[in-house]
């Protein structure tokens, strides 16, 4: 087993980040937070990680959508697995009510909605870090 | 573990695209609150709604109405030594409660912005007399006659539209905003 | 010959028709093409910014990207519409990624941002020129006390652009040339109360109130708006102000264009005068019936 995964997540609610963060840090992995979108690209620029756990709406908008945009056109970042968690549905009932979060034209490896469920926020998180090792591996081994 | 991330911090992190100064630069000079043309009708003024999330008080904050009673007159703004933009302040916090669910039921302003959003994304216009109606119920029984009067006398001088206009190409309008609003099927 | 992209906004669609005609009227008889844009969208007015920024900038620049592509200046007679646009304008220049993220949403209209074009407000335009205007004053408005009403998004929050936010003078001056006697109006720039007038009529009445006040005190016979939403305020909510406050209060509220219109001679109905609840005061009745005979 490798060393300790290095997590990042994005999202302006300090209250769930809270929580979300003390899962995940049982869980033995090291986690930083970010709490504005403009924070959250300066981490990801400045450290390796091998998530990145993304909110939507924050700021002055859903610029989660944003954020998942530009990573996806940054060539050093492009592999980053993501996981957006979300309650944009909530936050926007009123403009669609009763209708589907639809990221259809970002990459995002996974989409929930808030709440999550503890055991499946550490099974997602676990299974993204791995497929995207397992990805990694075979560009590696492709090069060779 | 507690959080470390304080309201006032909250806030910064809503408005990090904005160009003033943090609330914290605030030295209670009273400009804002003196030349607000809505500060007499505010439960607290911006001066002191300031100084309350500087300090942190959230609950205190979510309780007020103040931000809600903003004209947008940017008069604050303009005048403030510090270079505080208190209205795009204000518009924060709007999105911060609306966003939230967390405002007073009776305040009419967040079902009105609801309501004009709406209808915007429908048609691409807005539309007056849809928005009357629609809001109609927040009124009471006085204000309800009195808006009809107006409406009515509006309409008898040929001035509010009979028909919602709607934009054209509104097949694409409506894809557009849903690559900045990522609800809805696709 | 001038030529803009003329973004007229919801308002002027019905509401402020008055307005609309009045525009277009004054700036053919100036030698001014307004082109109105093809498929304009609302410009999200306050609400938009209450729920969501990025997509408050986002109805602008398709505005403003469908002016560049008609490679013209966009002008908006609004001043809700034209803080709105100006700002998206100024705002996405500066922000690449949110310029970025803007065009991409634009892409599914075939539209694109680029910054390339201004956003003017048209009293600006108008008032730029005032050799050109005093040239088609045929028929001043002489003796006719005018109270200029500025508002508030002409000119905020633009401090940060050099311009004299707090002392402007151009509206006094643009009256000056129509032969009208511009009041020294204590309030030219002081809020009407905008969409409070729905969503806090009590703060909103007051502000008419205190606007209306100060017209008849500095000895104005007329308001004069550059934004719908101002006038609509000003003028169609006066009975329900004394109701209120017990005052009475019968204060004409026109748009600038229809004075200019008047004073250039065009035939009232061709500037919607006659839509109004308060009646012109007499300065103005005898330049409205000199537009009949011209
Ligand atoms: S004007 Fe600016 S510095 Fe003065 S009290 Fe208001 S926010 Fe603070
Ligand atoms: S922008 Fe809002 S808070 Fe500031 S002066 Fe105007 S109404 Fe008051």
């Amino acid at each position: 087993m490798s060393a300790q995964k290095q997590l990042l997540i994005i999202d302006d609610d300090p209250d769930f980040v809270d929580g979300i963060k003390s899962i995940l840090v049982k869980a033995n992995y090291k986690v930083d937070a970010a709490y504005n979108p403009k924070d959250g690209w300066a981490a990801l620029e400045n450290k390796k990680y091998d998530l990145l756990l993304l909110d939507v709406m924050m700021g002055r908008g859903a610029e989660g959508i944003m954020i998942a945009r530009k990573l996806g056109k940054d060539a050093r970042l492009r592999n980053l697995p993501v996981l957006i968690i979300t309650s944009i549905r909530e936050q926007m009932a009123f403009l669609f009510p009763g209708e589907a979060v639809h990221p259809h034209f970002v990459t995002v490896d996974e989409l929930v909605e808030k709440p999550v469920e503890p055991k499946m926020l550490l099974d997602k998180v676990a299974t993204l870090i791995k497929t995207a090792e397992a990805k990694a591996g075979h560009l590696a081994e492709a090069k060779k | 573990m507690a959080t470390t991330v304080t309201f006032s911090r909250e806030i910064a992190n809503l408005l990090h695209a904005a160009g003033g100064e943090p609330v914290s630069s605030c030295m209670q000079c009273g400009t804002c609150s003196g030349t607000c043309p809505v500060s007499d009708f505010m439960d607290v003024r911006p001066q002191r709604l300031i100084r309350m999330i500087d300090a942190g008080l959230k609950d205190q904050v979510m309780a007020t109405r103040s931000f809600w009673y903003c004209a947008s007159c940017y008069q604050c703004t303009v005048r403030c030594p510090r270079g505080i933009d208190i209205a795009e302040l204000m518009y924060g916090l709007k999105r911060y409660t609306i966003w939230k669910k967390q405002y007073p039921e009776d305040l009419i302003g967040p079902a009105f912005s609801e309501t004009f959003v709406k209808n915007i994304v429908r048609t691409g216009r807005s539309y007056e007399p849809v928005l009357a109606t629609s809001y109609f119920f927040t009124l009471g029984l006085k204000e309800m006659l009195q808006e009809a009067q107006g409406a009515t006398m509006l309409m008898l001088k040929g001035r509010l539209p009979v028909l919602p206009a709607r934009i054209k190409r509104l097949e694409n309008f409506k894809r557009m905003i849903k690559r900045i609003i990522p609800i809805g099927d696709e | 010959m001038k030529k803009f992209a003329y973004y007229p906004g919801c308002s002027l669609e019905k509401m402020a028709q008055s307005y609309h005609l009045s525009a277009v009227e004054t700036a053919r008889m100036l030698g001014v093409e307004l082109k109105e844009l093809d498929d304009w969208n609302c410009c999200g007015a306050t609400a938009y910014f209450h729920v969501d920024e990025l997509l408050a900038h986002t109805l602008c620049a398709r505005n403003l990207a469908m002016a560049e592509a008609e490679g013209m200046d966009l002008v908006a007679p609004c001043s809700g519409c034209y803080k709105n646009m100006h700002a998206c304008n100024a705002h996405l220049k500066k922000d690449r990624d949110l310029a970025e993220h803007v065009n991409f949403a634009l892409e599914e209209d075939n539209l694109h941002f680029a910054g390339k074009i201004k956003v003017r407000h048209l009293i600006e335009v108008f008032a730029e020129d005032l050799a050109a205007v005093k040239a088609k004053a045929t028929n001043p408005l002489t003796g006719l006390k005018v109270a200029p009403y500025y508002g508030c998004q002409i000119l905020r929050p633009r401090k940060f652009e050099h311009e004299n936010v707090e002392e402007p003078q151009y509206f006094e001056d643009l009256l000056g040339a129509l032969g009208a006697t511009p009041v020294d109006f204590r309030l030219k720039l002081r809020c009407c109360g905008a969409a409070l007038i729905i969503t806090n009529r009590e703060a909103a009445l007051s502000m008419v109130r205190n606007l209306l006040q100060n017209a008849v005190d500095s000895g104005a016979d007329v308001i004069a708006t550059a934004c719908p939403l101002c006038q609509v305020n000003l003028e169609c909510y006066q009975d329900q102000v004394n109701a209120q406050f017990g005052t009475n209060f019968s204060v004409p509220v026109f748009y600038f264009t229809q004075l200019m219109g008047l004073a250039m001679g065009i035939p009232t109905k061709q500037l919607g005068v006659g839509t109004e609840f308060v009646a012109p005061p007499p300065a103005m009745l005898a330049a409205c019936r000199k537009t009949a005979v011209v």
